[in-house]
């Protein structure tokens, strides 16, 4: 399927990340083994009707965005105003507040890349975007007037589509930076971030475009949270900087949080001729499905045949693996075990970069994918917060016949798992993700030397 | 209500319109084209339309609103005809 010489190189990121001031704030934060997850205001006006209350949240402030409510529907954001005049108003009318980070994070990754103006506007240029939920925080009040308050559709003015629809956050960025090439969105639950990288490096490498901006962002939605929390997923009963933690034999959910992620991608031999610095080089992407017809819990089956697919024949391995470790108790350990599995009990780390800002759900993959950017960048591993105490005994599937996986309880691979971020030599590093119905996903990346 | 007034009430909706470039709502006259002129995307003119009901206290019918015409001598028309129907 791939055309012949053809790599890919990430040039660029960008996106929105809970209570940072940009990227490099991000980084250092997250590298100083800090939470970015907080008890969420929003949520605790609900009292008792709502059963988690953190969050690794971002208001419109944070992003430098004001919002104007409509003086005809009730509580429905007519717009909103970019304070620090990044995005036109005309593009600013048509978004949500997740397309507003898409477009953000889009213009921090082409300045990064360098790209010019007749580049980004190409034929070859693609744009590949998606998030997990859809338009929530528009749809709600727009269906509120129309259904409860009894008013026409027209009080809610005509951006309700485009600002609800599930491929908005591709959409606006398309019509932002004026490509000619693809434009796009993959949906595959909380593994949507990296799901769309993964297909735009296909794009790339298949010989079908030159360059993609590609992500995944989950705009700040309590109508989102509501959902996880009415199915007891999400992490209750420890202090905010504690609520996720990967791997801990304590977990009890996750922490439901909100961001997006953006890079650029360019083939490979395109982004050295114009002397582009490269981030990473991908070497592999590969995704599946579980096919046992669970739509929730995760097969260790679908995770080997995962693993089988990523690492091929190449012979490559990673000295990190970046883990989907949302702090689920089923999640977290069919993980774990899989990757020991896959690759054996020693010679790489784990880490989890969801226990310092929580499950940005569309956006996990996609900023997970930039963490992992990040370690190979400052040759550090980041951290499995919160991971104290891992499980001594052996989980409970682990005692029954059908188990052909790893013998020994998670706490037997403690070295594997750092509570601290720490210097290493990383040359490859691999990201997985996971969603609801059974979808795998995972890359492997290198520093380019 | 004369047609002034009518006209100032439109340029008072406009200017909370923020895909229209300010600097055009100087010197609006009925002849002014809402899209020719002020470069307002066609999809906005139903928030004008819908601010323009709450603003001048009138219910638009679906016909009225797919008759409207693009200059403001239009919209200011069918206020008063709205207003006169009762």
């Amino acid at each position: 399927m791939t055309a012949a010489g053809r790599k890919v190189a990430v040039v660029g990121m960008g996106g929105a990340f809970p209570g940072c001031n940009g990227p490099a704030d991000f980084s250092n934060k997250l590298f100083s083994n800090k939470s970015l997850i907080r008890e969420w205001d929003k949520a605790i006006a609900f009292g008792k009707n709502i059963r988690s209350s953190v969050s690794g949240y971002i208001t419109e402030a944070e992003m430098g965005l004001d919002v104007i409510y409509s003086p005809l529907a009730e509580d429905y954001p007519e717009t909103y105003i970019d304070t620090l005049g990044r995005i036109p108003d005309t593009n600013l009318a048509t978004a949500d507040i997740g397309s507003i980070w898409a477009m953000l994070g889009a213009l921090d990754s082409i300045k990064m890349a360098g790209w010019t103006a007749g580049e980004t506007q190409s034929e070859n240029t693609g744009v590949i975007v998606g998030s997990g939920g859809a338009g929530h925080a528009i749809l709600r009040p727009a269906w509120h007037n129309f259904f409860e308050l009894g008013k026409k559709t027209r009080m809610a003015g005509s951006h309700t589509v485009d600002r609800a629809m599930v491929y908005r956050d591709a959409a606006n960025v398309s019509c932002l930076i004026k490509n000619k090439g693809v434009c796009e969105s993959i949906g595959s639950a909380c593994a949507t971030g990296l799901g769309n990288i993964g297909y735009a490096y296909r794009l790339i490498k298949f010989g079908l475009q030159d360059r993609v901006i590609a992500g995944g962002v989950e705009g700040t939605s309590l109508e989102t949270f509501i959902g996880f929390d009415a199915m007891q997923v999400l992490s209750r009963g420890f202090s905010p900087e504690e609520s996720s933690r990967p791997f801990d034999v304590s977990r009890n959910g996750f922490v439901c949080s909100f961001g997006g992620g953006m890079v650029a991608l360019e083939e490979y031999d395109l982004a050295k001729a114009r002397g582009a610095k490269v981030l990473a080089v991908i070497d592999e992407y590969f995704n599946n499905s579980d096919g046992d017809g669970d739509m929730f819990y995760p097969s260790f089956a679908g995770q080997q045949r995962l693993w089988k697919g990523l690492l091929g024949d190449k012979g490559l391995k990673p000295d990190v693996v970046k883990m989907h470790g949302t702090s689920t108790p089923a999640g977290d350990a069919v993980e774990f075990l899989s990757v020991v599995d896959a690759l054996g009990e020693d010679g790489y780390h784990m880490s989890a970069p969801k226990s310092q800002f929580g499950h940005m759900l569309g956006g996990a993959g996609a900023v997970e994918f930039i963490t992992a950017l990040l370690m190979l960048e400052k040759q550090m591993v980041l951290p499995c917060l919160n991971s104290v105490q891992l499980n001594p005994e052996l989980e409970s599937f682990q005692k029954t016949d059908k188990w052909h996986g790893p013998v020994k309880p998670l706490d037997a691979y403690r070295h594997l798992v750092p509570q601290k971020a720490f210097a290493k030599e990383i040359n490859r590093v691999a990201c997985l993700n996971y969603g609801f119905g059974g979808t795998n996903s995972a890359m492997m990346i290198s520093r380019d030397l | 209500m004369e047609r002034q007034e009518i006209i100032d009430g439109i340029v008072e909706i406009l200017k909370t319109v923020r895909t229209i470039n300010p600097d055009k709502l100087v010197g609006i006259t009925e002849e002014t084209d809402f899209i020719k002129d002020l470069e307002t995307p066609s999809t906005e003119m139903i928030n004008i339309a819908a601010k323009a009901e709450q603003k001048f206290g009138v219910e638009f019918e679906d016909d009225d609103i797919d008759g409207l015409g693009s200059k403001v001598k239009d919209i200011v028309d069918l206020i008063i005809r709205v207003k006169e129907r009762g």
